[in-house]
Parts: C-alpha cells; sequence; structure tokens
C-alpha cells in the first residue's frame, strides 16, 4: 500500500516536471524558429545550448543544496512556493479556460518575435549574430527557470530530482526534435490543457507538502496527493464553466 | 545586466503575479501555522482549512479577475 502511495507521489513528480516542460519548451521554441528562421540555425542552438547549459547547472548545483535543509523546513518553505506558483497558474488556466484571457497564440508570437528581430538587425547590422543568439538565450533561459523551479521543488522533497529532471529532459528533447521536424511554431500543442493539469498537480503538491511542513500528518500519506489533485480539478473545471457563462450571455 | 533583470522579473511573476492572492495564500498558511501551536485544533481538521481555504483563493482570484476584465471591456 505504501509502495503504491510513494509510486503515485513519485509518478506525480515525472509527469509534472514532464508536461510544465512540454509547455514552456513550445513557447521557447517559437522564438527559437523565429532566431533560426531569420539569422541561421547556428546562432540559435547555440543561444539554446548556452540557456540549456545554465539551467542544468542550476539543478546540479541547487538540487543537493535544498538536500542539506532540514525535512520539515525544506517541506514548508517548498510546499509555499508550489501552492504560490501551482495556484497563479491554475488561476491563469482557468481564465483562458473560460476564454476570459486569450489562448496562447504560438503563430502570433512568431510573427512578432520575428518582427522584432528583424528591426533589431536593421539596426546594429554588425552584431546581428550576436543579437539572435541572445535572443535564443534569453527566450530559453526565462522559459526554462520554471522548469528548473518545479524540477527541484517536486524533486527535492521525496529525493526524486533526477528522474523529475529526466522527465524535463525528455520533454524538452522530444519538443525539439518535433519542432525541427515540422519548422514551424507548435500551435496545435493544447498548451491550455496541459497548464491546467500542472496547476493543479502543483497546487496539490504544495498543500501536501505546507502541510507536512507544518507538522500535518496526513490520512492515507501520500495516497491524498490524488483527492487533492482531483479536488483542484473538479474545482478549477467548475469555476471555469461557471465564468463562461457571462461572457457567452454577453457576446449575444 | 538587462538579461539579470530580466531573470529576476521573471522569478518574482513566478509567484507574484497576482499579489493579493500569493499574500492571502501566505496568510493561510500563518493562520493554519497558528491554529496548530496555539488553538491545539487537531492535524486534520488543520489540513482540511489548509486545502478549503487554497480553492476559496483560488476561485475568488479567477472571480476577481474575471469581473475586472469585463468591467474594463464594459467602460
Amino acid at each position: 500500500m505504501m509502495d503504491m502511495a510513494h509510486l503515485g507521489v513519485e509518478s506525480s513528480a515525472i509527469v509534472a516536471a514532464f508536461l510544465a516542460s512540454v509547455v514552456e519548451v513550445v513557447e521557447a521554441f517559437t522564438i527559437v524558429l523565429a532566431v533560426g528562421t531569420l539569422s541561421g540555425w547556428r546562432p540559435a542552438w547555440l543561444g539554446t545550448f548556452a540557456a540549456l547549459g545554465v539551467l542544468g547547472l542550476l539543478v546540479i548545483v541547487l538540487g543537493p543544496l535544498l538536500g542539506q535543509v532540514p525535512i520539515h523546513d525544506l517541506q514548508l518553505f517548498v510546499g509555499m512556493l508550489l501552492l504560490l506558483f501551482g495556484m497563479g497558474w491554475l488561476r491563469k488556466a482557468i481564465l483562458r479556460s473560460a476564454g476570459i484571457i486569450p489562448l496562447h497564440d504560438e503563430d502570433l508570437i512568431f510573427s512578432q518575435e520575428t518582427a522584432e528581430l528583424e528591426a533589431e538587425t536593421r539596426a546594429k547590422q554588425a552584431s546581428k549574430n550576436w543579437i539572435a543568439g541572445l535572443a535564443a538565450f534569453k527566450a530559453v533561459l526565462l522559459e526554462g527557470l520554471e522548469v528548473v523551479f518545479i524540477v527541484i521543488a517536486v524533486g527535492s522533497g521525496h529525493g526524486m530530482l533526477w528522474p523529475a529532471a529526466l522527465g524535463a529532459a525528455g520533454a524538452c528533447v522530444a519538443v525539439l526534435l518535433i519542432g525541427m521536424m515540422v519548422r514551424k511554431p507548435l500551435s496545435t500543442v493544447p498548451e491550455n490543457t496541459l497548464k491546467f493539469c500542472v496547476g493543479v498537480m502543483l497546487s496539490a503538491f504544495g498543500v501536501y507538502w505546507t502541510g507536512e511542513g507544518l507538522g500535518i500528518a496526513w490520512p492515507g500519506a501520500d495516497l491524498i496527493l490524488l483527492l487533492f489533485a482531483a479536488i483542484f480539478l473538479g474545482t478549477g473545471l467548475v469555476t471555469a464553466q461557471f465564468l463562461r457563462k457571462p461572457v457567452t450571455l454577453a457576446t449575444r | 545586466m538587462k538579461i539579470i533583470q530580466d531573470v529576476l522579473a521573471e522569478l518574482f511573476s513566478m509567484f507574484m503575479t497576482d499579489a493579493r492572492m500569493s499574500l492571502s495564500a501566505l496568510i493561510l498558511v500563518g493562520v493554519v501555522a497558528a491554529l496548530l501551536n496555539y488553538a491545539a485544533i487537531t492535524p486534520v481538521l488543520a489540513g482540511a482549512i489548509l486545502l478549503l481555504g487554497s480553492l476559496v483563493i483560488v476561485v475568488e482570484a479567477a472571480v476577481r479577475d474575471a469581473r475586472k476584465r469585463a468591467a474594463a471591456k464594459g467602460k
């Protein structure tokens, strides 16, 4: 029973890291694609791999450091951060699902990014490659920060750092390979559904670890995470449905 | 330097997209900790307050944001 429960937490940690990584890499890939299309693939890949190196270094350095913190303090600290972060993702996913804020449009972002890069490289012709490489570096670094946080947060509490990191890296490689094959923005990926799932999972982890950090012994141990996730998911879906109604009425 | 600013801004926005929601969540955790330590409530009740409080905060934040946007559209 306990093994099953631990398996549930471990797989949830890997799935959360994988799904979050898919969302963020799809967003970063749009900008890398704009850089590659406009300025050639060399600066695009150099910027991308440099940023991935920095992100990997963050996991390698910060992950074991967190392992030195007493477990209850770590659970409380990480739990609170996960709660804030997960609820933020869930709130946005609810609003997008209800049609209140627009969905991420990768095609539109690709056009905007291309136009911005064109304008910038025209203004500074001499350092065209540098600007392109830096744009790819920044995009991957900023989008990847959230993935690094998720990997460290969901991975550190139960010694799951490396499986979570592998889950994230696997998603990264898969998205980049698919992206390179299709050579266009990955606009058909259901980003908001993935964000909804990640928001639900991180909020559930947040409540669970904050509680453990405060000294709450949850009934059912780790298995209660699944109940928390189901409750957050149900609440999120009902809220999105509730918010969708006035918008539908107003547009009639 | 600009890139460091952007990284710091990204880190801040990761946890503070909605300042009121984040502050409410931190207050909730503080209240649950105080109830556990000073009011001697059972851990299961404290856990239930933490879970329900989190749900209320996220729903309130979504509804408040939706109303704010609807009001801005109506102007």
